[in-house]
């Protein structure tokens, strides 16, 4: 039976140990700050940023949201941008996806300066990540290095690393965390549409999935011993209440975790970890900057 | 078994391209092409020399900044720094690798990005990634180009990359991975401590060599029919004439036995990567004289 990767322990974790950080921070006179854009009324898009809001709060993170209005024109959320992208109380912003679709995303999020942009969607990031320098990583990839790294999974070396994502938010960024030499395993992208793709999903040491296909993968698609790493979400019936939808993710939970070594479940997996690593990045970002005017 | 003709490709490009040069020509433009090199290295000389020549061919401007190899790096980006605001270059290259005591990526990232046409200042590489336009880097786009001409596209294949360089490896894999018309493929990267690397390349219907190590994909490593892109560029010594050849990462005269398809070296991704910094400068003249 599977070790499972509880993300929602490590996630309280690692803000006890960011309330240190800020603690030491303050004693210099310095408050992370954290901005967070909300364009709309979209009622997912708003919880998100209430709770990122909030998880600041409770650590010390000054917190700002800006709630725009869905008609907003984007040389007024550009406008913001720049506000804030000049304001010293704040060091990392994030914008809140999707956009309303009159604003050009690729736009603004450029427009983020990259030292601040603490969700890594900057190309200057995004570059600079996959080039294995420094940079800020989105968050969902940088939970899952986390996760790895934290249950002692840090030498990929000699893994197969197989990640069935290609998208900008997931696939791509968490290859360019593990493509990189030294401890970088070997890596293989497929789409949710690669042919035979349990040629590719037997052979992973290293199995990380975010397609949102409930159950998508199945025990019959993993080797014995995987580490299988699930940022699907998918509400589907609930046999036992039918009033209510059941959270899964792109794994087969019950069927994968005879056959893994380790899992990380939905939910209480990856998902707790993402507020918590756009946390951490704004800290850093904090640090960066004080480190600069020092 | 087929031999895939770099150079014919590349000609053809260049045919393309004299088309484009004209109108532009007409305009009164003349697409130029600046390269930097530090230090003296009869290799790097060489290279731009070729590069040079198949400029001249199209009626390009090519000119090499040569600078002392004792440069500082504020030197170094004042060069830059000129080049990029100079209007008859259109692109700028930077021969590496540079001295040891300059830093590349900030010399790579004082290259306006748009004269980057190798795109190999990071915010290129971050809209690669990103699948938004940019230019791309030469070699890798080189390959893709490569597998498009000579009929073997790349979509729907599995392509296995053996080699995580910063300037083929991962940016090959940003360019094949995305979802569009010739790439869409399934990409594995591997790197020389994989473990049974054989197991892996022999599952590429297109493998990619570039790891720099002469000979190092053998017969055996391969599976019938496989692509073989061979980007590697190694000297050795021949035993029997005691003079150095050109080889590539791939044993050649072995593998070809056994390939659909199959590049040469010399004469097959070289003379490709070299076209393609030519079509990304007059893309660039095309934009900027619009």
């Amino acid at each position: 039976m599977a070790k499972i990767l509880d993300g929602k322990k490590l996630s309280t974790e690692i803000r006890d140990e960011l309330k240190q950080d800020i603690k030491s921070l303050k004693e210099k006179g310095i408050i992370p700050g954290l901005a967070g854009i909300l364009v709309g009324d979209d009622e997912g898009s708003a919880t998100y940023v209430r709770l990122k809001e909030k998880a600041g709060e409770a650590l010390g993170i000054h917190s700002e949201a800006v709630r725009l209005s869905k008609d907003t024109t984007e040389e007024h959320l550009l406008q913001e941008i720049d506000r804030l992208n000049f304001d010293s109380e704040i060091h990392g912003i994030f914008i809140q996806l999707p956009l309303p679709e009159h604003i050009d995303e690729n736009k603004a999020l450029n427009a983020i300066l990259p030292e601040k942009d603490v969700d890594g969607f900057h190309p200057m990031n995004v570059g600079k990540a996959w080039l294995g320098q420094e940079a800020f990583l989105p968050a969902t990839p940088d939970g899952i290095r986390e996760i790895l790294v934290r249950y002692g999974y840090s030498n990929l070396k000699d893994k197969h690393a197989v990640i069935v994502s290609t998208d900008n938010l997931v696939g791509k960024p968490l290859a360019s965390i593990l493509v990189q030499e030294g401890v970088g395993a070997n890596v293989t992208l497929c789409h949710s549409s690669t042919p035979n793709l349990s040629d590719y999903t037997r052979q992973a040491d290293i199995l990380v999935v975010s397609v949102n296909k409930a159950k998508f993968i199945t025990a019959s698609m993993v080797k014995e011993g995987v580490i299988a790493i699930d940022f699907g979400a998918n509400y589907i019936e609930n046999p036992a209440d039918s009033t209510k939808k059941k959270l899964v993710g792109d794994i087969d939970f019950e069927g994968v975790k005879e056959k893994a070594e380790a899992i990380t479940p939905v939910p209480g997996g990856v998902g707790p970890m993402t507020i918590t690593m756009l946390l951490c990045s704004t800290v850093k970002a904090a640090k960066i900057m004080s480190h600069r005017q020092s | 078994m087929e031999i895939i003709d770099g150079r014919k490709i590349a000609a053809e490009i260049r045919e393309e391209l004299s088309q484009r040069i004209g109108k532009l020509k007409e305009k009164g433009v003349t697409p130029g092409l600046a390269a930097i090199l530090v230090g003296e290295d009869t290799a790097s000389l060489s290279y731009l020399r070729s590069i040079a020549r198949g400029c001249e061919k199209v009626g390009m401007l090519m000119e090499t900044v040569e600078l002392p190899k004792n440069i500082t790096q504020e030197e170094l980006d004042k060069q830059i720094g000129e080049l990029n605001q100079d209007p008859k270059f259109h692109g700028i290259i930077l021969q590496l690798p540079l001295p040891k005591h300059l830093d590349t990526l900030r010399a790579e990232s004082a290259i306006s990005p748009d004269k980057d046409i190798d795109g190999t200042n990071p915010v290129n590489t971050g809209k690669l990634l990103l699948g938004e336009e940019t230019f791309l880097p030469s070699t890798p786009r080189g390959v893709q180009e490569l597998l498009i001409r000579s009929g073997h596209s790349p979509e729907g294949q599995h392509v296995v990359i053996c080699g995580r360089s910063n300037i083929v490896g991962k940016p090959l894999m940003g360019i094949l991975m995305q979802k569009r018309k010739g790439a869409n493929a399934t990409v594995t990267v591997c790197h020389t401590g994989t473990k049974d690397l054989p197991s892996i390349t022999r599952q590429a219907d297109i493998l990619v060599a570039a790891m720099g190590k002469a000979k190092a994909i053998t017969a055996d490593m391969i599976k019938e029919g496989a692509i073989v892109i061979d980007v590697g560029v190694n000297q050795i010594e021949d035993p029997a004439t005691g003079k150095f050849k050109l080889v590539g990462d791939v044993d050649f005269e072995a593998v070809k036995e056994k390939a659909g398809a199959i590049t040469p070296v010399p004469g097959g991704t070289g003379p490709v990567t070299s076209a393609m910094l030519m079509i990304n400068t007059v893309k660039s003249a095309e934009r900027t004289n619009k």
